[in-house]
């Protein structure tokens, strides 16, 4: 059986000698007040850090490739946040992230690791294409509404098999959501080739929806709505796991599933809850590409934005919230390296070098830095 | 402490002496395991290291193994200072050491896991070689084990067998045994005295971490005792004394047993009734068949077994996290076989796993998270008010004297007897809902220093007192005799007997425990 | 589509090729995580493999030494990452899931870099020669079985037999007996003074280059070119094998076996069957993964350790 530390955190395993990293009885260490100021700023200075390191690892690649960093990095910026269409565009990236973030964050709570948000978010995406499709021509107050839930139960759907899996047969929902993400994509690519092609376009492209299933704009320059649904459900989730007698059960079960079982918290049960709400959250972000981005069907609607979710949610420590930064982040670097690919023909991965590069030198900072509760945070395995 | 040493007249030719630790010190994060040891043992000699737990004897034979690195002190082995770095250090000056909790590899064969530390080539194997080295130790040593079976189908005994054949193996010359006897039968113990004897004939010096003194005392040739991370003081064996040596362990403290049985009436009432009950076949975990048990108010019920015998599985039985294939289990009236774990804490069923980090608390969060762990399933406000617990955590901090910066802190900071005191506190809040509340307790004093352990005994017996009923499951017996009614014995996951407090034969029980009663 | 179609010697000459990039990577995997260490980088790592083999063989188009050389750039590639993924896991002993799919962007990233570096941007993709098929004298006449056994070129035959160094190192030396002893219980291994940092070390080396070259058979043998989704998910494939052949060398080469048939059969397929949409067909191999790990998993004895960061002075 395999044992994966399936917390996920930015923390080494392992380390932690709980009854040595304790105090004996009547000596312990500094008040929490003051600890905790110095872990702030302690966290500061690592993500300060991550990003110089990978500003300087990105510059001596855009050298590489003949381009002048800072002139790179200006475009960068001004592409993404220069001007409120530019925002409009980075917010509309944004929302796909922040939700497959907040999705996998959300399962990480609980000890889960959700690498199916690409597939779940092609799920949404064809159940929500299919019921604009069956709904052409009603009212939008109807067909919109009906779309994005159609897009949420197409996420969950995806997400059922790994957590019924993970729950009657003990599968590690590692391997399952990967595998489907697969799965959905040929899904989405027959349809899009196959049923509900346009045969003017003759790529991996589905006819458009009707007017009536498309999200309203916000901002301008193609800005959608989508990010206001994202923030108050992201908020959501934060408020549940934080507030909740549920949510403090779920994060039991991440933070010791034994414990939690003699607690009386069932296993299976937060397991399906995490990886299907987690599923459910990610489906929304394809029915808001397709409702507010791309208006159809399309292969490529969210590019590996499935591992790109693990790694924001890695940043933002498993925190719904602490992804809203971490994905607007990311958003500024996809849209500002879209802008290159035009102007340098920097290919469109290569976004990810920089990201992943900043994630890595987080994790290593984090792991230099060693201390007490960074060890000891994730050591109970499952 | 140093003086004590030489106080008690131990003189030491230098000629002779193998191994010779001074002024060694440890420290783990603000825990100051030891302080300014000095040890020394003569070549050819069995050398007991004694202390209560957490009296730092682990630690110091892991700087001589060199699993831990001293932060001060020097190792000489005769009379040449050299450099424990890590146990390929130990390994290269003839040093090896056997775990408490075995250090093999359970999906390799006996032989394989000799080999792996013997054979020093890299890309050959010389197998019939290895196995003429390894039967020739093994029988000298009388260490007659299987070589081709893989050890997790070993008897924990025989798998003892393989772990010191395996640093035989290395070549070892001062060989450490950290608690050897902790899971082994009587009988057991007494064959593996008598290797013990035959290594320190043939040469080798044999250092045995002990705490229980008694069997110890027949075996050594000179014992060395620490308390609280400090050398108390070394002393022949044929000089000590029982009393003495043990007020050396535990110090001023005196009283050598905290356990004494609750003077409750045992009420007629019965709290935790089990009829005929059986766990579902599990291939991973002792089977139980056939359990019968019966706790009543206010009565102190003991489960005696050597480890490993379905003491873990029948906490879960009961708790409910393992499933009943037959029988029926009944809280008071109430019959809860069928019920989740849930609704048995909500019944009054309290619980202290027994791996109290593992099964116990949540290590990453605040304090009063891991209090209300479990505890939540009987609070009757139905959300989740932070604000709340964290008051009644730190009420409880107050109440039970627990050592600990404030309900906020992360709960892996508390030393393990603080942590038992949450526990503690815990199951008595569960416990102590009122109706007929039982707590099961497992093993709930391992590990614990006095203090702990007498706050530990002091409240099994205060529930008692309340009217609730205990299970005490534990692999000490002492504890057992003296703190229990009754004591059933467990053995292969059956119930083979039981004792009532005016019978209580010694005797009799332990060999229940291996399976040889009546 | 007939039932003999599915046993026609071209079709499973052509299982034999898809299997053998299957194959090198699950064994380069394998031998990580019999050490222990979970590398979940490993498409990426194939990915960047590729991009670097063919790279070489773009740059250096027809020279001789070629396939040489861009043998050894893909192995060096994955080499490079894997040394990172050592100095995280194995060094500073960072969690393998995180690290793993940091260095799975990374790579993945650094592929596409690669080649733009090298390649340029290009209105149509360049391609190189694939290796040409060589027949066996004498044997690849016989029938059907030359067709499916002895008409392959030379380093499909060392891939294949790649399986016996791997398993003879790992179940026959006292090598292989340390490796493994690091990946059950790296806690057993150090205290009997075996240098399990050295050894995690020296494996996920060892591994990351055979997954490296994993990735030189798609521009070599396979396509002829590189592009993102030239490895397309094979790179996970590699790690379920790994779990399908339960951590057995042989059984990776039957799981390899089983897994090329079914991706093989949608490439024969995909331009013949007009019963079956050619993206039902390309599902097969990660549906039939899935399924796999339903009927396996439990009974899967995974190394003891694996996925466990070891640190000696921890207590638990």
């Amino acid at each position: 059986m395999t044992e994966l530390d399936a917390s996920g955190a930015l923390t080494p395993r392992g380390d932690a000698d709980v009854e040595a990293a304790s105090g004996p009885d009547g000596a312990l260490g500094a008040p929490p007040g003051a600890a905790r100021r110095q872990t702030v700023w302690a966290d500061v200075r690592i993500y300060l850090g991550a990003v110089v390191v990978a500003l300087v690892v990105n510059a001596v690649l855009l050298l590489a490739i003949g381009a002048d960093p800072l002139v790179a990095y200006r475009q960068i910026l001004s592409s993404s946040l220069g001007s409120v269409a530019a925002l409009a565009q980075t917010l509309n990236r944004m929302t796909p992230l922040l939700l497959g973030s907040a999705a996998v964050a959300f399962a990480m709570r609980a000890g889960y690791v959700n690498l199916g948000v690409d597939g779940q978010i092609y799920g949404g995406a064809i159940l929500a294409t299919g019921t604009a499709f069956a709904l052409y021509g009603l009212p939008a107050a109807v067909v919109l509404p009906a779309v994005l839930v159609a897009a949420i139960l197409g996420g969950g759907t995806v997400a059922l098999l790994p957590a019924v899996l993970r729950a009657r047969r003990g599968v590690n929902e590692l391997f399952t959501t990967v595998m489907l993400n697969f799965v959905a994509f040929y899904a989405a690519d027959y349809l899009s080739t196959g049923p509900w092609t346009d045969p003017v376009a003759g790529e991996a492209i589905s006819v458009p929806i009707g007017a009536e299933a498309r999200l309203p704009g916000f901002l301008t320059g193609g800005g959608h709505i989508g990010i206001l649904l994202a923030l108050p459900l992201v908020v959501a989730m934060a408020w549940w796991l934080r507030r909740t007698r549920a949510g403090f059960e779920f994060r039991a079960v991440g933070g010791n599933p034994r414990a939690a079982q003699f607690g009386g918290v069932s296993l299976v049960a937060t397991g399906v809850v995490a990886l299907v709400v987690s599923g459910l959250v990610a489906g929304l972000a394809g029915g808001i590409e397709v409702t507010g981005v791309h208006r159809r069907l399309i292969l490529g609607l969210t590019p590996n934005f499935g591992y790109m979710a693990v790694l924001i949610a890695v940043l933002a420590r498993r925190s719904p919230l602490g992804a809203i930064p971490a994905a607007f982040g990311f958003a500024v670097l996809i849209v500002g390296s879209d802008s290159l690919q035009r102007s340098v023909g920097l290919p469109a991965s290569a976004v990810f070098l920089f990201q992943a590069v900043v994630v890595l030198a987080v994790l290593y900072f984090e792991v230099r830095r060693g201390g007490v509760l960074a060890a000891v945070r994730g050591r109970v395995g499952r | 402490m140093a003086e004590a040493a030489s106080a008690r007249g131990v003189a030491v030719r230098a000629s002779d002496v193998a191994v010779e630790m001074a002024g060694v010190s440890k420290r783990f994060g603000s825990v100051q395991a030891l302080h300014a040891v000095d040890f020394s043992c003569r070549a050819g000699e069995v050398h007991a290291l004694l202390g209560e737990n957490g009296a730092g004897k682990t630690s110091l034979m892991n700087v001589l193994a060199g699993l831990y690195r001293a932060d001060a002190g020097t190792i000489r082995l005769h009379g040449r200072v050299v450099e424990m770095r890590s146990p390929r250090d130990a390994i290269a000056h003839d040093i090896g050491m056997v775990h408490q909790h075995f250090e093999l590899v359970q999906a390799f064969s006996a032989f394989e896991n000799i080999v792996l530390g013997a054979e020093k080539r890299v890309w050959s194997m010389d197998a019939d070689r290895h196995r003429g080295a390894i039967a020739k130790l093994a029988r000298r040593y009388g260490f007659d084990v299987d070589l081709d079976r893989h050890v997790r189908d070993l008897e924990i005994g025989d798998q003892q067998k393989v772990e010191i054949l395996r640093i035989l193996a290395t070549g070892a010359r001062v060989l450490i045994l950290d608690e050897p006897t902790t899971h082994l039968t009587p009988i057991e113990v007494e064959r593996l005295f008598g290797s013990v004897r035959e290594f320190a004939r043939s040469g080798l010096t044999v250092i045995l971490i002990a705490h229980k003194l008694r069997e110890i005392l027949a075996v050594a040739d000179r014992l060395t005792v620490l308390r609280r991370g400090r050398l108390v003081g070394t002393l022949d064996a044929a000089d000590a004394d029982e009393p003495g040596v043990v007020e050396m362990m535990i110090g001023e403290r005196g009283a050598l047993g905290t356990a004494s049985c609750p003077r409750t009436v045992v009420g007629p009432g019965t709290v935790l009734a089990v009829r005929g009950a059986a766990s579902a076949e599990d291939q991973r975990a002792v089977d139980l068949a056939d359990v019968d048990l019966t706790v009543r108010s206010g009565e102190l019920v003991g489960v005696a077994g050597v480890a490993g015998n379905g003491q873990k599985e029948l906490v879960e039985l009961l708790c409910g996290l393992r499933p009943l294939a037959a029988g029926s289990i009944l809280l008071g009236e109430r019959d809860v076989s069928r019920c989740s774990v849930r609704e048995r804490i909500r019944a009054g069923l309290a619980t202290l796993p027994g791996d109290r980090i593992r099964e116990g608390i949540l290590p990453g969060a605040p304090l009063f998270e891991s209090y209300a762990l479990g505890l939540h399933q009987v609070w009757d406000h139905s959300g989740w008010r932070p604000g709340t617990v964290r008051d009644e955590a730190q009420s409880m901090i107050g109440r039970f004297r627990v050592v600990a910066p404030g309900a906020d802190a992360p709960t892996a900071v508390l030393s393990g007897g603080n942590i038992q005191k949450v526990l503690v506190a815990r199951a008595l809040a569960i416990a102590g809902q009122g109706g007929d509340s039982v707590l099961v307790a497992m093993n709930p004093t391992s590990g614990l220093d006095v203090g702990a352990a007498a706050f530990v005994h002091g409240q099994l017996g205060a529930m008692c007192m309340r009217g609730a009923g205990v299970l005490l499951i534990s692999e000490d017996l002492e504890e057992l005799l003296a703190m229990c009614h009754r004591i059933l014995v467990l053995y292969r996951g059956q119930i083979v007997g039981s004792y009532e407090r005016e019978a209580f034969d010694r005797y009799a029980i332990g060999a229940g425990m291996v399976g040889s009663g009546d | 589509m007939t039932p003999t179609d599915l046993v026609d010697a071209n079709l499973l000459r052509t299982m034999i090729v898809v299997a053998t990039p299957l194959l090198v990577a699950a064994l380069g995997e394998l031998v990580l995580e019999r050490a222990g260490i979970l590398n979940l980088a490993i498409e990426g790592m194939v990915t960047l493999g590729a991009a670097a083999a063919f790279v070489v063989l773009f740059a250096m188009a027809g020279l001789t030494g070629g396939v040489a050389l861009s043998l050894l750039s893909a192995a060096t590639a994955a080499t490079v990452v894997g040394l990172v993924l050592a100095y995280l896991c194995v060094g500073l002993r960072a969690n393998q899931i995180t690290v793993g799919l940091g260095l799975l962007i990374f790579s993945l990233g650094a592929a596409s870099l690669l080649y733009r570096a090298v390649v340029g941007v290009t209105t149509s993709p360049p391609r190189v020669p694939t290796l040409t098929p060589e027949a066996v004298p004498g044997l690849a006449e016989i029938p059907y079985l030359g067709t499916v056994l002895f008409r392959h070129n030379l380093f499909v035959y060392a891939a294949l037999l790649l399986v016996v160094p791997v398993w003879w190192l790992l179940f026959r030396t006292p090598l292989g007996l340390r490796i493994r002893a690091t990946g059950e219980n790296p806690k057993s291994a150090d205290s009997l003074g075996l240098p399990v940092q050295r050894i995690r070390y020296g494996a996920v080396l060892a591994g990351s280059a055979l997954i490296g070259l994993a990735g030189a058979f798609f521009p070599l043998v396979l396509t002829g070119g590189w592009s993102e989704s030239t490895v397309g998910g094979r790179g996970w494939l590699a790690l379920m094998l790994v779990i399908f052949g339960r951590w057995r060398p042989w059984q990776v080469v039957a799981g390899a076996l089983l897994f090329a048939y079914v991706d093989a059969v949608g490439f024969v397929f995909a331009a013949t069957s007009r019963l079956i949409p050619v993206q039902f067909l390309q599902m097969l191999p990660y549906v039939l993964a899935i399924a796999v790990l339903v009927q396996v998993y439990q009974r899967a004895q995974a190394p003891a350790a694996l996925a466990k960061p070891y640190d000696r002075e921890a207590r638990y």
